[in-house]
């Protein structure tokens, strides 16, 4: 197709342009003072707060522009940036988690005495990474999102640059990444050979005619298929699904918890929002070659597979942070289901909550596991549940919110996937859910056996508390319990917001 | 008072909990001391008690109602109702709990405040599923009570507590999920179906009339639905073959927990059944029938056949509910109004004996540390008082006349051989009643009979005033539940008979195999 024309809105990347900008700010202020370690936090909280109140004011443009009738074609810079509130819903999320993330940083990094302004920077670098990825509309766009947001996470992860398990975790990280990055982007290049075009909704244009828009010949088909299939892989690899998720517990043990949560939230979110936009709306059209069908039934057998294997795997941990490990990916094969049930809201409200969730989770672990955070293996914790309680219950409502329990986020989100995939007629995908969930609560219910049932050793004494753990802790549990009790205004954003977006089917 | 009346349910509800939230305040506050802590917990259980015994006459009242809109988006509200069904098993809860605390108040010395406060949240949890009224306030509740029980069996149980606590909650928790799927079917079938206007809406009462009134279920999907509900509601009754998390949970947990285990949260999964399956599934329910009896009586009978042979008490007891669960599930399915009415009844008769037998065991593991029936013998001589006590409670298990477990047996007895089915159920059924009266009184007569055998049970004491405090109020229960049942039964009947006239005008004669 033409190009579009060179439209360049940058009233629609604002929250972009902020968050970038807040990462150069950090790096800059903390070069020149040395000492502006909370000064540095205070900066990051104020760029996410402008870029949220930012995102806020676009997400009601776009209700406006729906409300017109032309909420779907909002684009920019020739159609690389696409505004919809599938986009903005994510940012919102990434925001969240790069809110959370701050806070629960800073005094893992005080203690152990990391430089913080790269740190920071680097946090918001991944942050505009993952936001572009959300509002690209097009492969190239996407693509660059996802490097920008990758390769600062591959220092994250390798942060605590004296432990020899996040130099691992972050070499594994960068090693595996990089190789699911080449498939992605050998994918998109043979989606390009066959199409002719890196705009996803030309693409989508492309595959209902059948034909390359560059030659305007009939299309290779095969070629295609090997595009899709490559794809798939890359983003396999990137939201961690069965079988292509084998580097994510070692990755996820070795890098320090305020990292692993925002990689385990962030990144996870990210790859799901650019999978759902390339896949949704690329390759949703059905033609003479089945080609949604196609990838609809692998995706189908990806699901269950990585429900089952996340959650049989986890079965037999004994460390508390390959157990997560395990579980996000678990919990990525239910936010397949909302996929499947082609509904975006549904992954976006279960990405949400699992982020929150799993935020709280991992800054309690943080704490518990202590100096360096050397005692992550459960066994360590034993007898420690009545010692620090507050610590042991936060940790508890996290574990049951992941396992699905009433009256948390976790039970909302899952409910809501559930829902709509039931109505989508995905019922054996929710039963295979519903009985993986059941066996889940077995290992998600493991830290209170050990930290409550056990005896422990009397004279272990209870790890101390430090206060930016501890306000990330309440504001996760406060986010925990308000998705899980009062989700109804959220629900109905999200409801009003889910025709807006251009998902054909 | 009738100012009081629509905020009495949530009160039932939200006292409990308010309790625990004042005991971990309060300790943070003043320090720990046991003894005020258990003082605060009884008396806010006793409240809830005390408040719950107006609903014996209001339990009909419209002004007792809560229904207020929840998640708006998709039809969830929080809705509170009593009736007929739930009157009686409410004050069931708010009976056994004040005792079940007494219980604990020399046993538990170990971290005393969050054994409280445990127990507490637990009586929210079980309050709130006889009250709910929302198929999502249902299973929130459901599930949630799952949690306080988990950590009641583990730290404060047995050896096993571990196995048995994590048994407890897997069993629970796969059954309760494929309800939470029944449920989100149900709901998406009765909202696409608009039938009288419907709204797509969570809310039991709507549904069920609505299912009475246009029946758009189609066998399959009553035959799933029914096969969803009823293994979540099976395991927790439980029936025969799901039963086999109960004894164990039973053993480990501390008295007060198998107390509520055995009293209340059985009585859920039989509660569950008259509440959704019959007379949501009319249909299916004919079509499970049978089988349903059938698994039904071999859980009287293995029940009963395992029980007389273990040599711990506790065991022994846990056997016994499989075998009393399962007359009352019989007493259901019988579909006739004797059978279902003998079923609440024997609810209750469960409830009561069960757990006054619970106690019994707690009160003797009290004094001797263990639980062997061949270590005791002849306690009638230094606890002449408990000897007695211990019988009448025998016999009411059993089933003697004058006394409550006599009224239900007999009552799903009749009711099971009036039936459209098979006389032989009830026939085998009694055989139940008989080895129930050999199990136990063989177990009274080597407990508190004959010649004292070893000599530490010489010098027993007899029971003192807290105990007495326990049993009494429940031995006078016992007799006037055994002399008076109308009182109970008048007020049940109503609906009994509106689910039993639902079941009847929907009987079809498609047998199993041809529904799929």
């Amino acid at each position: 197709m033409q190009a579009q024309a060179l439209n360049l809105n940058y009233y629609y990347v604002l929250p972009h342009i902020i968050v970038a900008v807040t990462g150069i700010m950090s790096l800059l202020f903390g070069a020149f003072n040395k000492k502006a370690h909370r000064d540095l936090v205070f900066i990051n909280l104020a760029g996410i707060f402008t870029a949220g109140a930012s995102t806020w004011k676009l997400w009601n443009l776009v209700t406006t522009a729906s409300q017109d009738g032309v909420g779907k074609s909002l684009t920019a810079f020739s159609g690389m940036v696409v505004l919809d509130h599938m986009s903005l819903a994510f940012i919102f999320i990434f925001l969240i988690v790069a809110f959370l993330g701050t806070i629960l940083s800073l005094n893992f990094l005080e203690d152990e005495d990391l430089s913080p302004e790269e740190f920071y920077s680097l946090l918001m670098f991944s942050t505009v990474g993952m936001m572009l990825m959300a509002s690209s509309g097009d492969m190239v766009m996407i693509f660059l999102g996802l490097e920008i947001s990758s390769i600062a996470t591959y220092v994250l992860a390798g942060y605590r640059r004296k432990d020899l398990r996040s130099n691992e975790s972050a070499l594994k990280y960068f090693i595996l990444g990089s190789l699911s990055t080449a498939f992605l982007l050998y994918g998109m290049a043979l989606v390009y050979g066959a199409t002719g075009t890196t705009n996803l909704e030309s693409i989508a244009t492309a595959i209902k005619q059948g034909t390359n828009l560059v030659t305007s010949q009939p299309m290779t088909v095969e070629i295609l298929y090997i595009g899709v299939a490559m794809l798939l892989v890359g983003f396999g690899f990137k939201i961690a699904t069965a079988p292509f998720h084998v580097w994510t517990p070692d990755v996820y043990q070795g890098a320090p918890s305020a990292v692993t949560a925002f990689m385990a939230s962030g990144p996870k979110a990210a790859g799901f929002v650019a999978f759902l936009r390339i896949f949704v709306i690329a390759f949703a059209a059905d033609t003479s070659f089945e080609l949604n069908a196609t990838w609809t039934s692998i995706l189908q057998v990806l699901a269950i597979l990585t429900m089952i294997i996340g959650n049989v795997v986890a079965l037999s941990q004994t460390d508390i942070k390959r157990i997560l490990a395990y579980s996000s990916i678990a919990h990525a094969g239910y936010a397949l289901i909302g996929f499947l049930a082609n509904d975006w809201t549904s992954v976006a409200f279960y990405m949400l909550t699992y982020s929150v969730m799993n935020i709280g989770a991992f800054a309690v672990i943080s704490v518990m596991a202590g100096k360096n955070e050397q005692n992550t293996e459960l066994e360590t914790w034993a007898g420690m549940g009545f010692k620090s309680l507050g610590l042991s219950i936060a940790l508890l409502i996290f574990m049951l919110s992941m396992a699905g329990m009433p009256l948390t986020g976790g039970f909302m989100g899952k409910f809501l996937v559930f829902k709509t995939a039931w109505d989508k007629g995905l019922h054996a995908l929710v039963i295979v859910a519903v009985l993986n969930s059941a066996a889940s609560i077995y290992y998600y219910l493991r830290p209170m056996v050990v930290l409550f049932f056990r005896e422990g050793n009397e004279e272990t004494p209870a790890p101390l508390l430090s206060w930016s753990a501890y306000v990330t802790i309440l504001l996760a549990l406060a986010g925990t319990f308000y998705l899980g009790l009062m989700p109804g205004k959220l629900f109905s954003l999200l409801e009003a917001a889910r025709d807006t977006v251009a998902l054909v089917r | 008072m009738n100012a009081l009346k629509p905020y009495l349910l949530n009160i039932l509800v939200f006292f409990p909990l308010l309790g625990t939230i004042v005991m971990l305040m309060y300790d943070q506050i003043v320090g720990k001391n046991e003894e005020t802590l258990k003082k605060m917990a009884l008396f806010f259980s006793s409240i809830t008690f005390f408040a719950s015994l107006p609903l014996i006459w209001w339990y009909n009242d419209p002004a007792l109602i809560v229904n207020v809109p929840w998640v708006e988006t998709l039809g969830i509200n929080y809705h509170l109702q009593v009736d007929g069904l739930s009157l009686w098993l409410v004050l069931l809860t708010t009976f056994l709990m004040p005792i079940a605390i007494l219980s604990g108040w020399t046993a538990i010395h170990d971290k005393v405040r969050e054994y409280l406060a445990f127990m507490l949240v637990l009586e929210t949890g079980m309050i709130g599923v006889f009250l709910a009224m929302d198929m999502i306030v249902f299973y929130l509740f459901w599930e949630v009570m799952l949690v306080p029980m988990y950590f009641l069996i583990g730290v404060w149980g047995g050896e096993r507590r571990i196995y048995a606590a994590i048994k407890f909650v897997l069993y629970t928790m796969v059954g309760s999920l494929l309800m939470l799927v029944a449920i989100i079917a149900l709901y998406l079938i009765h909202g696409e179906n608009q039938a009288g206007g419907a709204k797509a809406t969570f809310d039991m009462v709507t549904i069920t009339q609505n299912l009475a009134q246009y029946n758009f279920l189609t066998p399959t999907q009553q035959f799933w639905m029914f096969a969803a509900f009823g293994l979540a509601f099976a395991i927790k009754v439980p029936l025969f073959p799901f039963h086999t998390w109960l004894p164990d949970a039973h053993v480990e947990a501390p008295t007060a927990g198998s107390v509520i285990l055995a009293g209340v949260l059985l009585k859920m999964g039989t509660y569950g059944f008259m509440r959704f399956n019959l007379p949501m599934f009319p249909e299916a329910a004919h079509q499970f029938a049978v089988p349903i009896m059938i698994l039904a009586v071999i859980g009287i009978i293995y029940g009963a056949l395992v029980a007389m042979v273990q040599p711990d008490m506790k065991k022994l007891i846990a056997y016994s509910s499989v075998s009393h669960l399962g007359f009352v599930m019989l007493g259901m399915f019988a579909f006739t109004e004797m059978g279902m009415q003998g079923s609440l009844y024997q609810m209750l008769n469960h409830g009561v004996s069960s757990g006054a037998l619970f106690l019994i065991v707690g009160m003797v593991y009290e004094r001797r540390h263990t639980r062997q029936i061949a270590d005791f013998g002849g306690l009638a001589t230094p606890m002449p008082l408990f000897a007695t006590l211990f019988l009448i409670i025998a016999f009411s298990s059993i089933g003697l006349p004058l006394l409550n477990g006599f009224v239900g047996e007999f009552l799903i007895l009749i009711g099971t051989f009036n039936s459209t089915y098979s006389r032989a159920f009830a026939a085998f059924a009694t055989t139940g009643v008989i080895l129930s009266a050999i199990y136990m009184l063989w177990m009274v007569q080597r407990v508190v009979f004959g010649e004292i055998t070893n000599e530490k049970n010489r010098h027993l004491q007899d029971l003192n005033l807290r105990e007495k405090i326990i049993l009494v109020p429940i031995v006078i229960l016992i007799v006037f539940m055994g002399v008076y049942p109308s009182f109970f039964l008048n007020r049940t009947s109503e609906k009994v008979n509106e689910i039993r006239k639902v079941v009847e005008t929907h009987k079809t004669t498609t047998p199993v195999a041809t529904t799929n």
